[in-house]
């Protein structure tokens, strides 16, 4: 049933499309860009602005109802994440286990703070716990938005299960808007079957304004977010 | 609910006596307009980004055949499953197997257009499955069993008033009358379904044929559950949402996201390419393609509309309508309302179905000015009502046939043209209502002064008028 209804919408395609189609060559044409030196102009240009950008990142996050973190070594960022979690009163947590988190062994500290560390196996735990951590794989200057690749190490749930995420973002990771980044994936992605199962971009807490138009953080998602700069 | 034919007249007649929903629309569509209209301005090279978009859609629906079998592809390569869908009903039919065959017991819902389209919710309750839609305002709408009336803001027409008796009423709780709360009472709600769902279907913005990635745009964060906690996702997705390829995106979603409510970037963005791996710690174990045809490939055969295949839903072309922006959405009859309703639901549902909607504009091309991916919304209009006066299904009687020729041998010959000016003047003298306009004239031209004011004719005309103000004006 299904194969017959794939070959008749094909049908029809051609059809409609008869005296239209002469541009064979055309599909994907694009790919013949070089996106490898064009990252490399790319990264040239980030390293160029790079204060700039945290600048107006910071700025752009202040905008979409995120709280900014500045600090300025390793050391700080375990003294605000205590800070907060004195503050918010948090019992549990989870984390992702990139390189740099697990450099600065952030897993270890919380646990030795009293943190329950919760896995993203369990759904109903890890959405019952209190604050999901992050570290971002990139994040876009001009719109505040931060870029999570999911993999072994990086579940989605992480941020966004919790009532609070909170993203930790190197500089290096910045780039100067949504062109600059897709430049980079695509230079980074050899093989289209190493591409994630799932990206997400994230631009701010959870919102809605369903009703009357009224903004309402929190529907779904995340209720708060910290953005942890270095 | 079922689709039978569009009433427009009748509708929009009702929807304008609405006062509740005539302060909405009001208020939606200056907040959306306005928002848009910054956020544009803020992009130095905007028109340039409209025109790149339009190129490259139009790239993809003329090598649509292509890039499917491109998409195919890619997406089974990553696991995935595709599904073909000639029709609503095939298409409800593969979702509702799928969820039989996962032993499914409840689906939770994002927002999809597409879904709406082909009634899913209707075979799911119809199979024993439990359907929820968890987008804040697709759940108010379901619960009230109506239908979107906005595609941005589905559930603008209702006063947060209507949405607290509803939720009292319908989930037996006591009435909450701040956004915040009844906000708050929905996310526990509908959290504790995310976490039963056994399958989770979403629509998609976009589907990359390079990559087989579907990319879901949202604000709210149930999308991304939707297609994270279930273990079995399905997206149902237009045949016309594909774009070639990957950095493609870094342009679609820039104008989206400005165009539709003038943020920046939406919430969250999410790009999805196939199951979970194997590897990875959560998501889906079965990812399912649904390729949803429903009348669309038919559109392709007309050169002259194939442009309404361009569109990303991104709800400007409503916003800017005087005409949606007075009869909202429902007076349109099925999913898709404003402009972008008036093209596609007469091309998608059949031209016989929907004959007075390529007549509900003004063809002011507001439309097209705001429009992403520069859909000429005028030019499709007018083909639109060519085909529906000569499907017949139009107006042109004998009548209408006899009063062209008359107008027309009357401006051909000046004296005749003088004369008839005068005499229209004494003529319609005993319609001419207080304030000086015509309000009630005789049929057929009660027609239109049923419904508004004709402008009466004047005394003197222009040229007697130019004639003596010429040596004021200088």
């Amino acid at each position: 049933m299904s194969n017959n209804s794939r070959e008749e919408i094909l049908h029809t395609i051609r059809k409609g499309l008869e005296g239209v189609g002469k541009n064979e060559g055309k599909v994907l044409a694009d790919a013949n860009r070089n996106f490898h030196s064009e990252a490399e102009e790319v990264h040239k240009r980030i390293d160029e602005s790079q204060s700039a950008l945290i600048t107006q990142f910071a700025g752009e996050l202040k905008e979409v109802n995120t709280n900014v973190i500045e600090t300025g070594s390793k050391n700080e960022i375990k003294k605000s994440l205590l800070g907060l979690i004195k503050e918010k009163e948090l019992k549990s947590f989870s984390i992702w286990e990139s390189q740099f988190l697990k450099e600065i062994n952030l897993k270890q500290e919380l646990k030795d703070a009293g943190l329950k560390l919760v896995t993203a196996k369990n759904k109903n735990r890890i959405a019952n716990s209190d604050i999901g951590i992050t570290e971002v794989d990139y994040a876009i200057a001009d719109t505040g938005t931060l870029v999570l690749l999911t993999d072994k190490n990086q579940p989605r749930s992480v941020s966004l299960l919790p009532p609070i995420h909170l993203a930790i973002v190197r500089p290096e990771n910045l780039v100067r808007n949504i062109g600059d980044l897709f430049v980079i994936l695509k230079s980074r992605l050899e093989n289209i079957e190493d591409i994630t199962s799932c990206m997400t971009f994230i631009t701010g807490p959870s919102r809605t304004a369903d009703i009357e138009l009224s903004l309402t953080l929190g529907v779904h998602g995340p209720k708060e977010l910290f953005v942890l700069t270095l | 609910m079922g689709f039978e034919e569009v009433r427009f007249e009748q509708d929009s007649e009702k929807a304008i006596h609405n006062k509740p929903l005539q302060k909405a629309l009001v208020n939606v569509t200056n907040r959306f307009r306005t928002a848009r209209n910054k956020a544009s301005e803020d992009v130095p090279n905007w028109d340039n980004l409209r025109a790149a978009a339009r190129e490259i859609k139009k790239e993809t629906i003329e090598n649509l055949d292509k890039y499917l079998l491109m998409l195919e592809e890619r997406v089974k390569r990553a696991g995935g499953k595709v599904h073909w869908a000639k029709d609503a009903e095939e298409a409800s039919q593969i979702i509702v197997n799928i969820a039989r065959e996962g032993n499914v017991k409840s689906v939770v819902k994002s927002k999809s257009m597409a879904t709406e389209e082909i009634e899913l919710n209707n075979s799911f309750e119809d199979a024993g499955i439990k359907v929820i839609e968890t987008d804040l305002g697709e759940y108010i709408i379901q619960l009230a069993g109506e239908r979107p009336s906005h595609i941005i803001a589905p559930a603008i027409h209702k006063t947060k008033e209507d949405i607290s008796k509803l939720f009292s009423a319908k989930l037996g709780i006591p009435r909450y009358d701040k956004p915040e709360e009844l906000t708050k009472v929905a996310r526990e709600i509908l959290r504790s379904e995310f976490l039963n769902a056994d399958m989770g279907v979403s629509g998609a913005n976009f589907a990359v044929a390079e990559t087989g990635t579907i990319v879901i745009v949202e604000n709210e964060g149930n999308a991304r559950l939707t297609t994270t906690v279930p273990k079995i996702h399905v997206a149902l997705v237009g045949i016309e949402k594909l774009i070639p390829r990957y950095e493609d995106l870094s342009l679609f979603l820039t104008v989206l996201a400005r165009s539709a409510t003038g943020q920046k970037s939406s919430t969250y963005v999410s790009f999805i390419t196939g199951p979970k791996r194997s590897t990875d710690i959560d998501g889906p174990e079965e990812f399912h393609l649904v390729l949803l045809d429903n009348g669309r490939s038919k559109i392709l055969a007309s050169e002259e509309t194939r442009e309404s295949l361009y569109c990303i839903r991104c709800g400007a072309c409503l916003n800017n309508c005087p005409v949606y922006r007075k009869v909202g959405g429902h007076s349109y009859g099925w999913v898709y309302s404003g402009p972008i309703g008036a093209i596609i639901t007469p091309q998608l549902m059949g031209i016989d179905k929907a004959p007075e909607l390529p007549f509900a504009s003004s063809l002011c091309g507001a439309c097209k000015d705001v429009c992403p991916v520069k859909i000429d919304f005028p030019k499709v209009l007018l083909e639109l009502r060519k085909n529906v006066v000569e499907s017949k299904k139009g107006s042109t009687g004998i009548g209408e046939r006899f009063g062209i020729r008359l107008w027309r041998f009357t401006v051909e010959h000046e004296s005749i043209y003088k004369i008839t000016n005068k005499l229209s003047y004494y003529f319609q003298l005993p319609w001419k209502g207080r304030n000086g306009k015509l309000n009630s004239l005789p049929y057929p031209f009660s027609r239109w002064t049923d419904q508004r004011d004709f402008p009466a004719v004047a005394k003197k005309t222009f040229r007697e008028r130019w004639k003596n103000n010429k040596g004021e004006t200088g």
